[in-house]
């Protein structure tokens, strides 16, 4: 099994180590998913995930090739920008979905999920014969990444870099390249919490120890903890976020999930003219055209030649029945689709209202899912989740969690939903 | 750390006796460490009849649901209420405030057959 640099620190750590991807790394640390989870959204947490796959792309046909074989529109990135991207195949669904950095004039780095990073390396190489300029490597070895999410921690970020204020953007998918340690790094406003403050670092392999130590040591007075894979889950799970094998691939019936059933898709995907062609563009032009002509009731063709069936929502289960992935969801008894990942949760009950809410000092917990169901379902829908031979009630919400009263993201619940969304 | 007057299953659970014909059962230590976080608990109702090493309930962790068995024959005297509502006891303390159900046994000779604490830890550090 592989090892990441931190893999001493997290045994001193006292982490509970599991294989994920070919890779042994934290589950939890002694305080547990909850408590990681927790401390995520009211200070911070501190992440290795330097098992996810870095692809450096240099050279000069760095851009032709990224548009080729990404669905976004690499050309809208500055230097000094990242974008949420799919690496998409022929028919319209995703080899993977990744993220995109422009750290240089040229260069990128595409960070992919570690259980895809041989498939994806094996499938872009494929590619770089009709690049004779492109710089295709592999640096998931020599380049470590962390993750620093959460209200308080770009506090701790300052303790260690100094002032980041004329360093890098305030907001999301900004990216800055600085110096520690006297090597250099990057710094961007990204990560797969939700949280409205967040970082991820890519630094050299051999200081990923020292800077997760200073890091830590500067964040722990203000309540930033380590968190393992089982609080990044529930974390991503609670923003909505995907994960491949979940909501991308194959669903729990071994068909492959359309791009386009993911919401976050339509950022993620462009047709435009500076995009160009691309592979898997017409299948999935055809998916969007669907869902427009759908959203406009023009769509005439019948049901069971739909492209997009069913859409990946996030779903609310009331009572104390967790939800797994495969678990079936109904509508008035009739199967509406499946679950695609589903957990229980804790959250800050809040103090204050609007932009005003901060997470007070009680905790609850609540059993949240996102589910691949019907495609004409709406929001506020009320379902049924088949849970080990027991009925969950449930409702499709909008999102679970908000990041209006930034810095915190707080946890929504039905009847507010339905209220941010009318005003 | 597993008291030695305990009773033990392959499965993890404990069993002590107060009596003679009642015991109390919980879960092992290893048992809430591997499943991490605890969030909720499905157990038995009073009055229910359970036989040796048959599910009696469900423990739900953050990432994976398993059974509970029962360690003996018997009647379900008791459940613990306080560990219900807030399952993070069994984590914290499995062999004390985190116990799941009091039962009245059948077959207290049951326990005879059963792994003590010595042969759990065994069975336990090689990874049974």
């Amino acid at each position: 099994m592989k090892h990441t640099p931190l893999y001493e620190t997290h045994l001193r750590l006292g982490a509970r180590m599991v294989e994920f991807g070919g890779w042994e790394m934290p589950i939890s640390y002694p305080s547990g998913i909850f408590a990681e989870h927790l401390a995520t959204r009211k200070s911070g947490g501190l992440f290795d995930i330097s098992h996810m796959g870095r692809f450096w792309i240099g050279g000069r046909d760095s851009l032709p090739f990224l548009q080729c074989v990404l669905t976004n529109n690499a050309a809208a990135l500055v230097p000094g920008q990242a974008q949420y991207t799919m690496i998409p195949n022929e028919s319209g669904g995703a080899i993977d979905d990744a993220y995109l950095y422009r750290v240089g004039e040229k260069e990128y780095i595409l960070v992919v999920n570690a259980a895809n990073a041989e498939k994806d390396w094996l499938w872009l190489q494929k590619f770089q014969p009709n690049f004779p300029g492109l710089v295709l490597e592999d640096h998931t070895g020599k380049m470590a990444m962390l993750a620093l999410q959460g209200p308080r921690t770009k506090a701790a970020l300052e303790a260690v870099l100094g002032d980041i204020r004329s360093l890098i953007g305030p907001t999301r998918n900004n990216l800055a390249t600085t110096e520690i340690f006297g090597t250099r790094i990057y710094l961007s406003r990204t990560g797969y919490t939700g949280e409205p403050v967040g970082f991820e670092l890519f630094l050299p392999a051999d200081i990923a120890v020292r800077l997760w130590d200073e890091l830590l040591a500067a964040g722990s007075g203000k309540g930033v903890v380590p968190v393992g894979l089982g609080a990044r889950d529930t974390l991503r799970l609670e923003a909505g976020l995907p994960l491949y094998g979940h909501e991308l691939g194959k669903d729990t019936d071994g068909k492959e999930i359309p791009a386009l059933a993911l919401p976050v898709a339509s950022v993620a995907i462009s047709f435009g003219g500076i995009k160009g062609e691309f592979v898997g563009r017409e299948a999935l032009r055809q998916q969007f055209q669907e869902i427009i002509l759908r959203q406009e009731g023009r769509l005439e063709i019948p049901e069971e030649k739909w492209l997009v069936p069913r859409t990946i929502f996030p779903v609310l289960v009331c009572g104390d029945s967790v939800a797994r992935a495969g678990c079936p969801v109904y509508v008035r008894e009739k199967l509406a689709g499946q679950v695609t990942s589903g957990t229980v949760v804790p959250y800050w009950r809040v103090e204050g209202v609007g932009i005003r809410a901060r997470p007070g000092t009680e905790t609850d917990k609540r059993v949240i899912c996102l589910a691949y169901l019907d495609a004409d379902l709406r929001e506020g829908q009320k379902v049924q989740v088949l849970v080990r031979d027991k009925v969950a009630e449930a409702t499709i919400v909008r999102s679970h969690i908000g990041s209006e009263a930034a810095p915190y993201a707080r946890p929504l619940f039905p009847e507010e939903s339905a209220l941010a969304i009318s005003g | 750390m597993n008291p030695k007057e305990y009773k033990y299953t392959r499965e993890h659970e404990w069993i002590s006796l107060e009596s003679p014909n009642r015991g109390t059962a919980g879960i092992t230590d290893y048992a809430q460490s591997q499943l991490g976080d605890i969030v909720f608990l499905e157990l038995p109702t009073p009055g229910t009849r359970v036989e040796q090493f048959q599910k009696m309930g469900e423990i739900e962790a953050v990432k994976a649901v398993t059974d509970i068995f029962t360690p003996a024959s018997g009647v379900i005297l008791e459940t613990n209420q306080d560990a219900a509502n807030e399952p993070k006891i069994v984590n914290e303390d499995p062999y004390g405030a985190g116990w799941l159900v009091k039962l009245e046994l059948s077959y207290p000779s049951e326990l005879d057959a059963m792994m003590d604490s010595q042969a759990y830890d065994e069975m336990v550090n090689v990874g049974g």
